[in-house]
């Protein structure tokens, strides 16, 4: 195998916003409905690779090597798992949302991947998925 | 014939008996897995006037593959994961439910099912219904009140493993396999006890012939003699993560005791990593149901290239082959071709292509070789390999064939289908996929995706055939009364002639049909035939935007089949018809 699991560094090295207590990674829609309507305190974050040429080429090799495509199919467009090609999310397509869900898996049926892979790959997949362009009529077929 | 295997008939025959023709106890109706129903209300005179009488939504969207059971004036429905089983009363009026059991079942399992959270239902045994859970548990479930009996975990849904299929109880024994060939588990069938669901016995698909269960003096293949070869036929340890599943259907001959079953493909797709023939992959093998010694096997497809499964159904019935009077299975398997095999010795008789097939010349009948055209062998080295006939869905895939004894006909749901094969080198990761696969489908020769035919296993030939738009990832049902019920992925379900395959009759249900027909007797005295709604199985993944439920998951459709869509969406419906 050309990329070996190598240990992941701990994710709280990646917490851009520190404050005095360790503040959990944000994690959520971008539609949520706060209770009382405010935010909790949250770090967010952020994909250091963003729309990095090379970083998207890495991240598609990755999403083959640890067969991502077995599960999303070629191209993210959707096996037993969802699509990650169509622009929507289940859980939040902001950085961390993508990135936790790699990391952490989702219960059904996303494996966590945080034990195999190191973060700056994760960002690397999480880059190449960002980068995947819906098709521009997406939300109608007609025929 | 020993105390224990005369215990077994006895039970066996018990439990037929309870089985009458009015009744649909067991997921291919009866042992020999036939499908065959010798009710004869409903005729090719009268068939055109069936109507739906009663129909009702499992709330469940996935694929329905599978039939309900009926018993007693109950029937019985499980659905796709979360695995719900229902009991429906058939004696009162709008047949409300009687109980409802409702198992939790770990969500990981859907990330782990190759092909959808599909269940192929399940199995009427000494009042309980024992069926799978999607995410590896064996539940045995009270058929009068729908308390759980025994809840035994079979299967490890961490390393892919997951039970689609439906048990099969013989006697006392409770047969159940994993899946999960595309995850690279190492199949295994086991044996579990009626009465408590504890775990008999362990049988491998591969492996030393210790864990398969061939021991030298009771194991006798009738081709590869031998032994070792579950292990010898691999690169060293290739078969720990050698797949060889177990995920499709069972049947059972009381007098030779030997229940049949098939095992799936090789792990990982790309045949470069696994040189050698691959045994027990895509094979069939006869083992003892009391525990599960092996007697004979046999590989359809030695060194699979082409994901060619073995799991569709082992029919038994008694044909003349060449002037001689038979006891044979025959097998409709993914390659593309049909096999009659005796099944006291594994001996192939007759195979002869059902479909197009062009990956093989044809099966030498001296040495139950397939004569492989090079040109088709694939693997990571050969790079895409174009326009192989059959594709990885198979002639046929799961959807089973009905046999009716009046005509001597069997009939197929098949695949018209071809593919471009190109594999990567994968490496095996617990719980990940372990394929490594690139391969559009294509139309085969006429353009229609799908058939059913009549098939005369005797001679190896084709009597008819009703061309279908789609793929028909249905099961067939053949009746007395002259009439083969199917269902097609546009959501149509029709009755046909069993002589001539003139259409009789059809019926829109709502979603693609891939669950299977059934036939029995109503508490009128009337004769009731039932079948799921619910587009799903291997379409729900190929299909393109079919599901309509999940706003974050939008499809393109599919190259070779672009409009499904258009005649159909994911839903689950059971469905009643009568005169
Ligand atoms: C075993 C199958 C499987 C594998 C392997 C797999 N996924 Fe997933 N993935 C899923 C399933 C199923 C879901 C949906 C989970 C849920 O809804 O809870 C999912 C969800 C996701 C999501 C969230 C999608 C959303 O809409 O919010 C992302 C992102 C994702 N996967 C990326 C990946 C990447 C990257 C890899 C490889 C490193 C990968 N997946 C490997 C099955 C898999």
């Amino acid at each position: 195998m050309a990329i070996r699991a190598v240990a992941a560094a701990p994710l709280i090295a990646l917490l851009v916003t520190a404050g005095q207590q360790a503040i959990p990674p944000a994690v959520r829609y971008e539609q949520h409905v706060f209770a009382g309507g405010a935010a909790p305190l949250a770090g967010t974050l952020e994909n250091p690779f963003k729309g990095d040429r090379r970083s998207v080429a890495d991240g598609e090799k990755l999403f083959s090597a640890f067969n991502c495509d077995g599960c999303h199919s070629l191209g993210a467009t959707g096996g037993q798992g969802p699509s990650l090609a169509d622009g929507r999310w289940r859980y939040g397509g902001a950085d961390g949302a993508i990135f936790h869900s790699i990391y952490y898996g989702r219960p059904r049926g996303m494996p966590a991947f945080g034990g195999v892979l190191p973060p700056d790959a994760i960002w690397k997949l999480v880059t190449y998925l960002q980068g995947l362009e819906p098709a521009a009529d997406l939300s109608t077929t007609s025929w | 014939m020993t105390v224990s295997t005369l215990l077994v008939v006895l039970v066996v025959q018990r439990a037929a008996a309870g089985a009458s023709e009015d009744q649909w106890p067991m997921p291919a109706k009866d042992y020999a897995a036939t499908r065959y129903s010798a009710l004869a209300q409903i005729t090719v005179g009268n068939a055109k006037g069936l109507r739906a009488v009663w129909s009702f939504s499992t709330g469940v969207l996935a694929g329905h593959e599978g039939q309900p059971l009926v018993v007693h004036q109950t029937m019985y429905v499980v659905t796709p994961y979360p695995n719900v089983l229902y009991a429906f009363d058939l004696s009162q009026e709008g047949y409300p439910l009687k109980w409802k059991y409702r198992p939790n079942v770990d969500p990981a399992a859907i990330g782990m099912a190759c092909c959808d959270v599909v269940n192929r239902g399940a199995f009427f045994a000494n009042d309980r219904i024992v069926y799978n859970l999607l995410d590896g548990h064996t539940v045995a479930i009270a058929a009068a009140t729908g308390r759980e009996i025994w809840n035994t975990k079979v299967a490890d849904v961490r390393q892919g493993e997951t039970t689609p299929m439906a048990p099969f109880v013989v006697g006392d024994r409770v047969i159940v396999g994993t899946a999960g060939g595309e995850y690279g588990v190492r199949g295994w069938v086991k044996g579990l006890d009626l009465a408590t669901g504890r775990v008999v016995w362990t049988a491998y698909n591969a492996g030393p012939d210790a864990e398969i269960l061939a021991r030298p003096e009771t194991f006798r293949p009738f081709y590869d003699k031998g032994s070792g070869l579950g292990q010898t036929t691999w690169p060293p340890d290739g078969w720990k993560h050698g797949g060889a599943p177990v995920w499709g259907w069972l049947s059972y001959d009381a007098a030779l005791d030997l229940f049949y079953y098939g095992t799936g493909n090789p792990a990982p797709y790309n045949a470069d990593q696994r040189l050698g023939d691959n045994k027990w992959a895509t094979s069939v093998l006869a083992r003892r149901p009391g525990d599960g010694t092996l007697v004979w096997a046999y590989q359809f497809t030695p060194a699979d290239n082409w994901d060619y499964d073995a799991v569709q159904e082992m029919i038994l019935a008694e044909l003349t082959v060449r002037g001689r009077r038979r006891r044979v299975l025959v097998h409709f398997d993914k390659n593309g071709f049909a096999y009659t095999i005796d099944r006291a010795t594994g001996e192939v008789l007759v195979a002869q292509p059902y479909v197009t097939v062009n990956w093989a010349k044809r099966v030498d009948l001296t040495t139950g070789r397939p004569e492989v055209d090079s040109t088709k062998l694939t693997g990571a080295s050969r790079g895409s390999v174009q326009d192989i006939c059959p594709t990885l869905e198979g002639g046929k895939n799961q959807q089973p064939a009905a046999y009716s004894p009046r005509t001597g006909l069997f009939y197929v749901p098949t695949n018209n289908m071809c593919m471009d094969y190109h594999t990567t080198p994968v490496t095996y990761l617990a719980g990940t996929p372990f394929i490594g696969l690139n391969a559009p489908y294509k139309p085969g020769p006429g353009g229609n995706l799908g058939a059913v035919i009549a098939w005369d296993a005797g001679l190896g030939k084709k009597v008819w055939e009703i061309k279908e738009k789609y793929p028909v990832w249905s099961g067939a049902l053949a009746t007395a009364g002259g009439v083969v019920f199917y269902g097609t992925l546009d959501g149509w379900f029709k009755a046909v002639d069993a002589k001539t395959g003139s259409g009789l009759w059809k019926f829109k249900v709502g979603s693609g049909v891939v669950g299977n027909p059934i036939t029995f007797t109503g508490a009128d005295g009337k004769q009731y035939v039932a079948v799921y709604a619910g587009l799903g199985g291997d379409w729900a993944l190929l299909a393109g935007d079919v599901r309509s439920d999940d706003p974050a998951d939008v499809r393109p459709p599919a190259s070779f089949m672009p409009d499904l869509a258009r005649h159909t969406s994911l839903g689950g419906i059971v469905w009643l018809f009568a005169l």
